[in-house]
Parts: structure tokens; sequence; C-alpha cells
């Protein structure tokens, strides 16, 4: 080999690995949709009715734009094309356009159409959560639903208000995912215990005492509930938490906001907008957390949590090795191996119960020249064609008309029979504001709190912290990425 | 006897210098349509160079000079080099760039040397069965990364990863958490990316399977022994390859990305210490959307990534040996 052939050459090569330095994906948390194996759904309000004619410049394009919060997969797709057919089909006057970009994709390549001056006009399916990455960019509907008296009272109004936001009404409620205490009985029965209540405001029963069914009663449960290889409780002598084989409690870990949600309502920015705080009852919850796996036991730590061994899919409950898990009304997409899981009221925090929310629409972007076209559209997908897009998302019907025949379609999922009603109930105690509603900085500080975020990961990873002072650096954390936004 | 006209030396010279200078391409027929068809078969590269590196990274040198941000709460304009000074003085920079140095003093060696020594036993003619040994070290390479990664995070998880429950069989009561300890990261990333070690053992067998047999056994004939004709043919002869490996750990491990994201989420877990210079210019460009500032990072660990590479080619000249070199 000759220097004259060679350095060229891995010069060249050099240069070509240094120029394609740069790219990836955004491979972060999982979609706010459940998949498609889910429940089919529903009658829809009546059809919306589309002008008859074609205008003469001919039909407006309105581009519809998935797939921030599912809705990829194929029979998912074929759904999507049909609704967008008939949508044609039924609406001259509009050709509506559908583009799906893959969930690990399509934040970034909205960002790009956004800046490039090409934007779609209507986005979703989208949670809140994902929608608030482009916080400010969302029409604000109140003009539109008031110029087409488009009726809100079909859905709870609760649910109507987690879309008012600064920017306006963003959105109007189609798919719902309430919050709820997901249990197994066979476990309760098996340590002798009483199931939990189903009714909110209903005492729990344990050794003879009348409880209520709060923080500090789920945790003496709990403990009954967890138990080592030598079938020893956690309150009992001798209880060895390295050799757990059962947990009592799972509380919902996907992001520290939604896990403080569960014991009251909060936000990290304050009312100014661009000041960092920690709610006090979000405080609460996370030393709850810390507490339940570091000296109760009653929790997975982190690496149990990452174990394919003890945590298959997703959620331990799943797996069945955990007696009670806080979680949404999607994560029911995994329990479908479990004969005896049921439903239960959330526990109470300081004698008031706040049920952490996630919600699914569909969005218009501000920047659509054609918002009347759009809104025609989105009326379109929430009405006639809501019941074939609740199915194939797997959503619960926000329209409270709907949710009978949409309990009747989760529960044909299940030979257990299942207590759906505490799910409804559930609705009322949704917390206000949401959990995910907009900070500063989204995506930055997401990192500090959300999936697989900085402190999850270390509260989950290590023993012996303070947790006061955990509380604290993370409000300066946060403050910092607040103010690095500007 | 008529003489024989005797070309001088220097004219020979300087026509072979003036014929080799001109390109002999397009002088004939033949080799008009041999340069057509290869400029057809190298257009599709051509154009996907220009299209997909080139104009990205004139782009990415011009966002540099603005305020480009999804945001974009202020007007685009041009900031000179504002955001090269923000990024000179974020101690963030500083401390990426510090992580990223301090893996690379770590995993280089480890990257070069491993390949090196596998394909000096893979070259053993003691060793039997080579093939099948050569195929076992490729075949991790042809797995996807990602998912390499992965179960190299299950082979490393603290409860139930195969290789603390083999450190508990042995007796270690409290095995580490390899991949959240601060002291044991690095020595973990190391050995995730031994996994795919596989091209980097083929390159250098192909380099030991290149050197005559004949220098051996002029060793041999001196007296030298195995760690004699390593050090004094299998080095020197192997030199241009371990430059080659060398350049191209150095660009791998300053780009290093991939395996932070999978296990951290690009939060930079444990302790910051995987913040990589690189995960951070993603970060800023792809997460956070802060475009323009995200294009100046690129350009800054472009400028670092080139510096020294041009300052390990200098050095080349004093340790690699080129066999047709004078």
């Amino acid at each position: 080999m000759t220097a004259r052939l060679f350095r060229p050459g891995v010069l060249l090569a050099t240069f070509a690995l240094l120029a394609t330095a740069c790219g990836g994906s955004n491979a972060t948390s999982s979609p706010s949709t459940a998949a498609s194996s889910a429940p089919s759904v529903v009658a829809s309000e009546p059809a919306s009715a589309g002008p008859a004619t074609v205008p003469p410049g001919g039909p407006v394009e309105i581009r519809w734009y998935c797939c921030l919060g599912g809705g990829e997969a194929p029979e998912q797709k074929a759904v999507e094309d049909k609704v967008v057919a008939d949508f044609n089909a039924s609406h001259p006057n509009i050709h509506l356009t559908f583009e799906v970009v893959t969930y690990d994709q399509a934040n970034g390549q909205l960002a790009t159409e956004l800046q490039s001056g090409n934007p779609p006009d209507i986005v979703g399916p989208v949670g809140i959560g994902g929608a608030n990455a482009f916080h400010g960019k969302w029409l604000d509907l109140a003009p539109l639903i008031q110029k087409t008296n488009y009726d809100l009272s079909g859905f709870p109004s609760n649910v109507v208000d987690i879309y008012k936001l600064d920017e306006g009404q963003v959105g109007i409620p189609f798919a719902i995912y309430p919050s709820a205490l997901f249990y197994r009985k066979g476990l309760f029965e098996e340590a002798g215990l009483a199931e939990p209540p189903h009714k909110y405001g209903d005492k729990y029963t344990l050794n003879g005492q009348q409880l209520d069914w709060n923080y500090d009663t789920i945790r003496q449960v709990a403990k009954l509930l967890t138990v080592d290889k030598n079938n020893k409780d956690a309150t009992q002598g001798g209880f060895d938490p390295k050799n757990i084989r059962q947990w009592g409690l799972e509380l919902q870990r996907d992001d520290l906001r939604g896990m403080g949600a569960y014991f009251g309502s909060g936000s990290l920015v304050a009312a100014d907008g661009k000041t960092a705080q920690i709610p006090n009852d979000w405080a609460v919850a996370w030393k709850f957390y810390y507490q339940s796996i570091w000296t109760d036991h009653i929790s997975l730590t982190g690496p149990q949590f990452e174990s394919k061994d003890i945590n298959p899919e997703d959620y331990p409950f799943f797996a069945g090795n955990t007696a009670m898990s806080e979680n949404f009304l999607w994560s029911t997409y995994g329990v479908g191996k479990l004969d005896d899981w049921d439903l239960a009221a959330i526990p109470t925090e300081n004698g008031k119960v706040t049920a952490a929310f996630n919600a699914d629409t569909f969005r218009i972007l501000k920047s659509t020249k054609h918002p009347d076209e759009a809104f025609e559209v989105l009326k379109y997908l929430l009405g006639d064609a809501a019941p074939a897009l609740l199915t194939t998302y797997g959503g619960f019907p926000a329209r409270t008309a709907q949710q009978a025949s949409g309990i009747a379609a989760l529960q044909a999922q299940f030979k257990n029979q299942v207590d759906w009603q505490v799910a409804i109930d559930g609705i009322q105690y949704a917390d206000e504001p949401n959990f995910e509603a907009p900070m500063p900085n989204y995506n930055e500080a997401l990192k500090l709190v959300g999936s697989g975020g900085t402190y999850l990961t270390n509260w989950g990873n290590k023993p012996g912290l303070d947790m006061d002072t955990e509380i604290n650096k993370l409000r300066a954390d946060l403050q910092k990425v607040f103010d690095a936004g500007g | 006897m008529a003489s024989i006209p005797i070309q001088p030396l220097s004219q020979t010279r300087s026509r072979t210098r003036w014929r080799l200078s001109r390109p002999s391409l397009g002088r004939s027929a033949l080799a008009r349509h041999e340069a057509k068809w290869g400029l057809i078969f190298i257009s599709l590269w051509i154009f996907g160079f220009f299209a997909f590196t080139l104009l990205p990274m004139i782009a990415s040198l011009i966002f540099s000079v603005t305020n480009l941000s999804f945001e974009q709460s202020t007007p685009l304009r041009f900031v000179g080099l504002d955001n090269f000074a923000a990024a000179l003085t974020d101690h963030t920079t500083w401390d990426s760039l510090a992580v990223t140095f301090r893996f690379a003093a770590f995993n280089l060696p480890i990257a070069i040397v491993v390949p090196f020594a596998v394909a000096l036993v893979l070259n053993s003619r003691y060793l039997r069965a080579t093939g099948i040994f050569r195929t076992l070290f490729f075949l991790p390479y042809v797995i996807p990364f990602v998912s390499g990664v992965l179960a190299w995070q299950g082979m490393l998880n603290l409860e139930t990863g195969w290789v603390n429950l083999f450190l508990k069989m042995v007796g270690v009561q409290n095995p580490p958490n390899w991949l959240q300890d601060t002291t044991l990261i690095y020595p973990s990333l190391a050995f995730i990316g031994l996994w795919g070690i596989g091209a980097g053992v083929i390159v250098n067998l192909a380099g030991l399977k290149g050197i005559p047999t004949e220098l051996y056994d002029a060793a041999k004939i001196d007296g030298a022994g195995w760690w004699a004709s390593l050090r004094n043919v299998t080095l020197p002869m192997m030199s241009p390859v371990i430059f080659y490996s060398l350049i191209l750990g150095i660009v791998d491990v300053l780009q290093y990305f991939l395996v932070p994201l999978v296990l951290y989420n690009g939060t930079g877990e444990p302790g910051g210490s995987t913040l990589f210079f690189n995960l951070l210019l993603y970060n800023n460009a792809f997460q956070f959307n802060r475009y323009a500032y995200g294009a100046t990072l690129a350009w800054v660990l472009f400028a670092i990534t080139l510096a020294v590479t041009l300052i390990v080619f200098r050095t080349s000249r004093r340790w690699v040996y080129y066999a047709g070199e004078r």
C-alpha cells in the first residue's frame, strides 16, 4: 500500500464521515393512543352537511397531518383513508388529503413544515402533551364554534375546559382516558384483604376498621400485598426486600407531572408563565413514590422497572406481579392476560380526589389559510367519522351520550366483568389544569421530568437521596430551562 | 556506423511527467466512452452528495450565522458569530466536550487494540475452524446496533442482568449498577461498543493476510521470536491499517451518540456523564428546535474533528510505514 494512494483515501473517508456527522430520530415515549386492537365504539352525532357545490376556483385543499399520537398502524391507516374518501365524496367544496408521518418522526417533521412555511391545516390525533410542543401554533376555535353554533353540551364541561389555554379554546374533546386504580382481585383474596372501594367517597375496611381511602391507607394495604420469595409480606419481620416476587403498588411513572397529578392538580410553571414552581401536592407525591421504592419496598426500583424479566410489557401490572396500579384507561391494552383485574377509586390526598387525565383530539393550526374548511373537517372527524376512528385508535368517547356503548365495546374485550363506572366517575375528578399543560421550553423541560427524564431515572436508581434537596434542585434546574427558553 | 542518438535522461523524465500530468481520458474514443460511463455510474452518488451532504452543509453554515429557531420569537436575521460566541461561553459545551474526550481517551485504545488482537488470534496458524470464528466475530456487526444496545441494557441490568447474575454466582454480594454508576459508565459503554468490532476485525485480518510471509521467514532466520516478529514485522506492516482504524475511531468517538441516546433518552445521565457533544448538538437541533444553535454546534464539532484528524495525520509520517514509499 502506498502513501500516495492511501492518505487521500483516508482523508476522503474522514471528510465523508464528518460531513454526515449528525442526524437521527426522536426515540422517546410511547404514543398517547393505544393500539388498534382496542374497543369498537359508538354512534355519532348527526352527519355534518357540507356544501354540495364545487366553488369556482375548485375545491379547497385541507391537509390532515398524522401521527403525533398514534394512528400510523396499517390497519389504522386503512380506516383513516376511508374517512378521507368518505369526506371528499360528501364535501365537493373541500379536498382532504391525509399525511402519515410515523410517531418517532412526526414531531420533527411538523416542526420543519411549520418552519418552512408549508404546514398542514389539521393535526391529530394528538395528546395534550404532544400538542404542547407546538404551543402557540394552534388556532383558537372559539370564534368558529360560535359562528357555526357547534354544540359542546354533549361533552363533560371540565373536559372541554382542558383545552381552554392562553391560546384560546384550542381543541374539542374526542377521545378521553380517565384514570383509575387497576387492581388484581385474586391477590387481595389471597392476602385476606377487602377489595379497594369502587365508589369515590367510600371507606376501606382494614382489620375491621373503616378507613378513609387515602394514600396512607393504600400504603398499608400495599405493604400487605408486597411479598418476598419466602412469602413474607412487607409488614413482617424477616421480609427480604432484595428478593421481592410481588409488589403492592405501582404509581404512574411515565412523567413526574402525571405522578404528581394523582395527588392534586398543579403546574410546574407559576401564573406569570416563567417562574418554576413545585406544587405541594406533587412534592408529596414524589416523596411517597421515593419512599414506596426505597423504604416501604412496595414499588419496583428503577432497575426492576427496566428489567424485561420483571416488567416485560411496559407496566408491571400487566405481568401480574403487582397488586395495584394507578394508570389511565388506555392501559387496558395490556391487561388482557389477567382474568381477575378490576378498577377501583383513586385514593384521596388531603381529603380530595384528583384523577390524572389524558385526552386526544384533532387540532387546527393557526397558520391555516382556510379555517372554515378546516373546521368543517374537524367537525366531520369528531362527528361522522368518530365511531370508526375511536374504534381504530382505541379511544374512549368524550361525548357523554356515546360512553355507554364505549363501555360495552371495552367490556367485550375481556372475560372478567370490569366495573367501568369507576372510570366514568373519574372524569369529574380530572386534574385541572391538566398536568401536561404548557411550560416554557417544553421539550427541554421534559428531559427533566418526562418519560426517562433525569429525575425519574435518578429517584428510581439511587437510594438514600434527600428528597427535599432533590425537589429544590429540580425546581432550580427547571428555572434554568425556562429561562433558556426565553 | 551511424551513431544511435541517445536521448538525455532529463528529457525522458520530463516527457513522462508531461504524459502523466495530462489525463489520457478523452483522447481516444474508447477513453471517452469509458469516461462517459464512469460519469453515468457515479452520477447518482454525485447527485446524492450535492443534495444530501453538500447543500445541507452549506445550509447549516448559513443557519449558524442566523437566529433561526422553531419559536422564531424575533424576526429572522444575520447574527454574525453570536451563536459561536454563545456556544463557546456556555459551560454545557465545555462539559460535553470534556465528557467526549474523557470517553475517547478510555475507549479509543480499546477500540483499536481489541480488534487487532482478535485479528491476530484469528490469523494464527494454530487456530482451527478460523472461518467459524470469523463469522462469529462478525455476526454481531450485522445486527442493528439499537437492538444490540437494548440487549446489552438487559445484560447489564442491576437486578436481572446476566453480568450481575454471574457476579452473584461467584460470590459478589452487591454487584454494581453498571449503567447508573458514574465511575463504571465508560467501561460499560466501551463494553457495549465491543459488540460491533466485527468490521474492525475483518479490516485488521485483511491487513495481516497482506503481510508477505517472506518477512516472517527472514525474521525467523534472524532469530526473532513471536514478540520480536510482532514488534518488528507485524506492527510496522500493519501501521497503515492501524492508522486507518485510528482515524475512523477518532471520527466515531467524537460523534458518539446512539448508545447514550438509546440508554438515557438523551438526558446525559448518570450525572451528566453521557452528555456527549454530538448528543448536545442533537438535543439542541432536533429536540429543542434551536436550529441555528444546533448548526453552530455541528460546525464546532466539524472543526474539532478536523483539527484532531489533521494532527494525527501530521504525526503519521513518524509512525506509519508504507511499503511502497521512498
